[in-house]
């Protein structure tokens, strides 16, 4: 008998283990294959129409439709892309959307956070009542109350202003309600703590609840966002000069107004989503590790 | 004095503590009452003007005969008669039904099949397989649109191309009124799976790793796991995607906006594009206003018949 380290006994079972291993290996490798195939088919489905959008951008008037379909151009087009990001009225375009959509979701934050301390942290009268009508708004439908916003703002002359799509939509009983969530969360030792040191209730909220507020922030901010970039129908209702469009209206009459144009159509719509996906690749991790709270509210 | 214990003492020295003192400990807790009106003010205000007084204005209209160049008369219940016995509203309604079981059925189960994929493969490429899926969620109805419309293009369209790889003739998609819901239907699951995909996949993490190895012992297949596990360990869930998910196709109206108007012959004039297009054309308001309180009072109402259900069922568990 010689003495065995551990490493060795294990050497030695190894040709033990390999041929009950080998076979569930061979198991596994075909059932691995068939979910990679099936993963794969998803993949192309989701990605395909994105990325079909952004190489046609690169191809001819002619090309975009042309028979027999070719994925790729026969020669890479740069300049539709350097066309749309050179014309100006897309510049303009571009750069109203961005800034409308950055006060908006600025805004918003403030507006709706503020209001999440206040439900989540103090005490005050009515504040069920006010509880169950800011939760209430949540279930009114956008096209019950479409024509009357639209009576509403036009009383309030705040049509084909930049006002009248930052303002309508900045307070939202969703992001009241989500935020409101997280502060629950924040232990009340950390406000005590503060309340010692002689914190009144807005310093805690600016020094404490603010600072603490990161993830719920980017996950709202990102929902604000979009829904300010994407928005499409209200800015038709409300929005009448034409220098004053938001990118998804400039985009429509785009595609209406200069049918040929496909190349430089396809290049534009690929620049009005590169913002937000973009976005959406730096804070996924974020933005999906939210949709389990979204189902489950 | 000796004999005084310590509360005589303190019930001597003034009111008690503010527990003992209802009033008082009232006015201790809401200390901040100002202060707290003052943070929900501009949340409050502005839900007050822009969605609370315009939902009470559209009630209000609903029972009035008005137009943006006379003043409202009171016609009772008329504009909801009108709506109801309207054959292109009840049409509207038909044909949003008809997109909810071309979209709906075919969403639940890709979603079901693709949750089923993501817990079983490895965490890179579950991750990957995530960011693919919720892709398309974030891209905007009018880059969709535009998207689809040239793939179904008549003569270039990539569609018509792939069928005729097929010896298949090119359908005008959009243009033929027995093609064009289905067209729409496309976008719309691309547009919608996301959001269901991986709402599902979150509950289907959830379910405990014990149930499937009792189950492997007994030696069941994947179909028997997810038959007599999976899908039962769901069902709430599932309920819950099948209802936001109705009620969300029912409400599709971007779509056809952009990409067909409504047309060809009405054969996209979902209801919510029927009420739209009424908004715009209609200076009569009041029949617009009152075909979309119906249509959300419906809603509401099958939400809530089948959320009972589901919580009724649940406390019998």
């Amino acid at each position: 008998m010689h003495s065995h380290t551990p490493a060795q006994q294990m050497k030695d079972l190894i040709p033990m283990i390999e041929p009950h291993r080998r076979a569930r290996t061979r198991r596994w490798w075909v059932g691995g294959l068939l979910k990679g195939a099936v993963g794969l088919i998803f993949i192309f489905l989701a990605l395909f129409p994105l990325a079909w959008m952004i190489i046609a951008g690169f191809k001819a008037k002619t090309e975009v439709l042309e028979t027999p379909f070719q994925f790729f151009p026969e020669v890479w087009h740069w300049e539709n892309y350097v066309r749309i990001l050179s014309d100006s009225a897309f510049l303009r375009t571009l750069g109203w959307t961005l800034s409308g959509a950055v006060l908006f979701t600025a805004l918003s934050l403030t507006v709706n956070s503020m209001a999440a301390y206040a439900f989540a942290r103090l005490e005050f009268p009515f504040k069920k009542t006010l509880w169950v009508t800011v939760i209430t708004t949540m279930f009114i439908p956008g096209m019950t109350i479409l024509l009357t916003s639209f009576i509403v703002v036009t009383k309030l002359h705040m049509l084909d202003t930049l006002a009248v799509l930052v303002i309508p939509g900045a307070a939202s009983a969703a992001s009241i309600f989500f935020i409101r969530q997280f502060y629950l969360n924040i232990p009340r030792s950390l406000e005590e703590a503060a309340e010692l040191d002689g914190c009144g209730a807005g310093r805690i909220f600016m020094r404490l609840f603010l600072p603490l507020s990161k993830a719920p922030f980017v996950v709202m901010g990102i929902t604000a966002f979009l829904s300010y970039w994407n928005s499409y129908v209200w800015p038709i209702m409300v929005m009448a000069t034409p220098e004053k469009f938001v990118l998804q209206q400039y985009l429509a009459t785009f595609r209406s107004e200069r049918t040929s144009e496909l190349g430089i159509l396809m290049a534009g719509s690929a620049m009005a989503a590169a913002p937000v996906i973009i976005m959406f690749l730096v804070f996924q991790k974020q933005i999906i590790g939210n949709i389990k709270m979204a189902g489950l509210k | 004095m000796a004999t005084t214990t310590a509360s005589a003492q303190l019930a001597e020295a003034g009111p008690g503590p503010l527990a003992e003192d209802p009033a008082r400990h009232r006015r201790y807790t809401n200390r901040y009452a100002g202060f707290a009106y003052l943070m929900l003010a501009p949340a409050v205000i502005l839900l007050g003007i822009f969605v609370i007084w315009p939902a009470i204005y559209a009630v209000y209209l609903a029972f009035q005969d008005w137009s943006f160049y006379k003043a409202p008369t009171f016609v009772g219940l008329q504009n909801f008669t009108n709506v109801i016995t309207d054959p292109l509203f009840i049409n509207a309604i038909v044909r949003g039904l008809k997109f909810v079981l071309m979209t709906v059925p075919i969403m639940l189960v890709l979603a079901f099949l693709f949750s089923c994929l993501v817990v079983s493969v490895g965490k890179r490429f579950s991750t990957l397989l995530k960011i693919s899926i919720y892709l398309p969620t974030i891209i905007s109805t009018v880059i969709t649109s535009i998207i689809f419309t040239i793939i179904y293009d008549y003569s270039g369209g990539l569609l018509n191309w792939a069928i005729g790889l097929f010896g298949l003739d090119s359908i005008p998609w959009l243009g033929d009124p027995k093609y064009a819901l289905k067209a729409i239907a496309i976008p719309a699951i691309w547009l919608g799976m996301g959001l269901t995909s991986l709402i599902m996949v979150s509950a289907m993490i959830d379910i405990p790793e014990e149930f499937y190895e009792a189950a492997s012992m007994e030696g069941a297949n994947w179909w028997k796991k997810t038959l007599y596990i999976t899908i039962p360990q769901m069902k709430n869930i599932l309920l819950y995607l099948l209802v936001t998910d109705f009620v969300a196709a029912l409400q599709q109206y971007e779509l056809p906006l952009v990409m067909t108007n409504g047309g060809p012959l009405d054969s996209t004039m979902l209801p919510n594009l029927f009420i739209f297009s009424h908004f715009r054309g209609d200076p009569t308001a009041g029949y617009s206003i009152a075909a979309a309180l119906l249509l959300f009072v419906v809603l509401g109402a099958i939400s809530a018949g089948i959320f009972r259900v589901v919580n009724s069922e649940k406390s019998v568990d």
